[in-house]
């Protein structure tokens, strides 16, 4: 199952095949900054940092330009991870929103051994 | 009065099947007309031909309609926007898709304004003679009309001016900075009775806030929510109170993420009952009334 890395903090949760930046991040337990969950708002913007997204619905060019797609920027609501990425957040932390869920969905160990 | 009520908004969507499926078999709305690329839907309860456009392409409001009592309004109406200031020209019969002659009007939030006062009459589903009270065969969440809308405006005293000028509005609440403060921070206004028809709330022009819908009572908010739930609407606040106008609400999002509300509930307004004026101190409380906390989205999150 491919891995999504958020940076700053460094988490690492599993994405189910489909699943969206968000929606990976949800059923592992963690929020971000997010508003319609619709992409048409903007707010969830996060930058790409490693990896590749493509999305399963349209989203408009209004509220994110194809310059932005090509700088590195991504709806979190509905970006979908194609293999292992790497994330950066905007002026924010993850919240853990549940212990229980995170605990559920293991995290997978690093590769990078110490 | 001059404007009988909000008759329709226009809104862009990014996926025109996607927004069927969520106005039509999520909402209730019937179509009642088809072009390339734009969908017309009105409320079971409604008469006049469509209430809703939605149009492929984009998100955000592309323009709203208010109906005038009379044709005469058209004239003093547009008198009015001259005398205010702001842009105003003649639409005729057939630029909107069955609304007749009126103007087009530009409010100083860049939002682009239709005043008509002929729209074709479809009638409503139940009918006007020994009607039973709601259709028998109910779609989704079935919903009865349009009621109101909430834009953005850079400057919402200027824009309360302009509908209260030019429509012959009247603040029902207000938020402002202080209590005897000319600034607005918002501003609910009524064309009759209605608890609003338009409110307007400090952020980028030409923005939409939301849009909302009559819900018969709570019990019917309830049961909103559960038909979101299985069809996996993006619900933004799940049933609660607003402080102001006392109104009852769930807020969510289309496919597109333009926000939707069923709202229930509120007063019954009169231009002599006085203003209710919340201060910025109680605004959690105003805007949700049980929480008492302004969520992040009320404010940063509209298209």
């Amino acid at each position: 199952m491919p891995v999504l890395t958020v940076l700053p903090d460094n988490e690492r949760v599993r994405v189910k095949p489909d699943e969206t930046i968000l929606g990976a991040l949800s059923a592992s337990g963690y929020g971000c900054r997010v508003g319609c969950r619709r992409g048409g708002c903007g707010v969830c913007k996060v930058d790409l940092r490693d990896g590749s997204v493509h999305y399963a619905v349209a989203v408009s060019e209004e509220i994110l330009t194809a310059e932005e797609v090509a700088a590195g920027t991504a709806l979190a609501c509905r970006a979908i991870p194609e293999g292992d990425v790497t994330i950066e957040l905007r002026n924010e932390h993850l919240l853990l929103r549940s212990a229980l869920l995170r605990s559920l969905r293991t995290v997978p160990a690093t590769t990078t051994k110490e | 009065m001059a404007i009988l009520r909000l008759g329709y908004v226009q809104v862009r969507v990014t996926d025109l099947a996607e927004a069927k499926k969520h106005y039509v078999e999520t909402l209730g709305l019937k179509v009642t007309a088809e072009e390339p690329g734009k969908l017309y839907l009105k409320g079971w309860d409604e008469w006049d031909h469509h209430s809703v456009v939605l149009q492929e392409g984009g998100v955000g409001i592309e323009k709203l309609g208010f109906k005038t009592h009379k044709n005469e309004d058209l004239d003093v109406i547009e008198k009015n926007v001259q005398t205010f200031g702001a842009s105003v020209e003649r639409m005729s019969k057939g630029e909107s898709l069955e609304i007749g002659d009126g103007i087009r009007i530009t409010s100083p939030s860049g939002h682009t304004i239709e005043v008509y006062n002929e729209i074709t009459f479809l009638g409503s589903e139940t009918g006007y003679i020994n009607p039973y009270p709601f259709p028998r065969h109910e779609v989704g969440i079935s919903l009865p009309a349009l009621d109101h809308m909430l834009i953005m405006a850079e400057d919402v005293a200027l824009n309360e001016k302009f509908f209260m000028d030019v429509f012959g509005m009247y603040p029902v609440e207000q938020i402002r900075p202080e209590l005897d403060s000319p600034g607005r921070i918002a501003t609910w206004l009524s064309a009759g009775q209605k608890n609003h028809d338009i409110a307007i709330v400090a952020g980028r022009d030409k923005g939409l806030h939301h849009f909302a819908f009559q819900s018969e009572n709570w019990d019917k908010l309830l049961r909103a929510a559960d038909i979101f739930a299985m069809d996996d609407v993006s619900i933004d606040v799940t049933p609660t109170r607003h402080g102001i106008t006392r109104g009852q609400t769930i807020y969510f999002f289309d496919p597109a993420g333009n926000r939707n509300e069923t709202f229930s509930g509120g007063y019954r307004a009169y231009p002599d009952r006085p203003t209710v004026i919340w201060t910025p101190d109680q605004l959690g409380r105003g805007i949700f009334s049980h929480t008492r906390e302004l969520n992040a989205a009320f404010t940063e999150v509209y298209t």
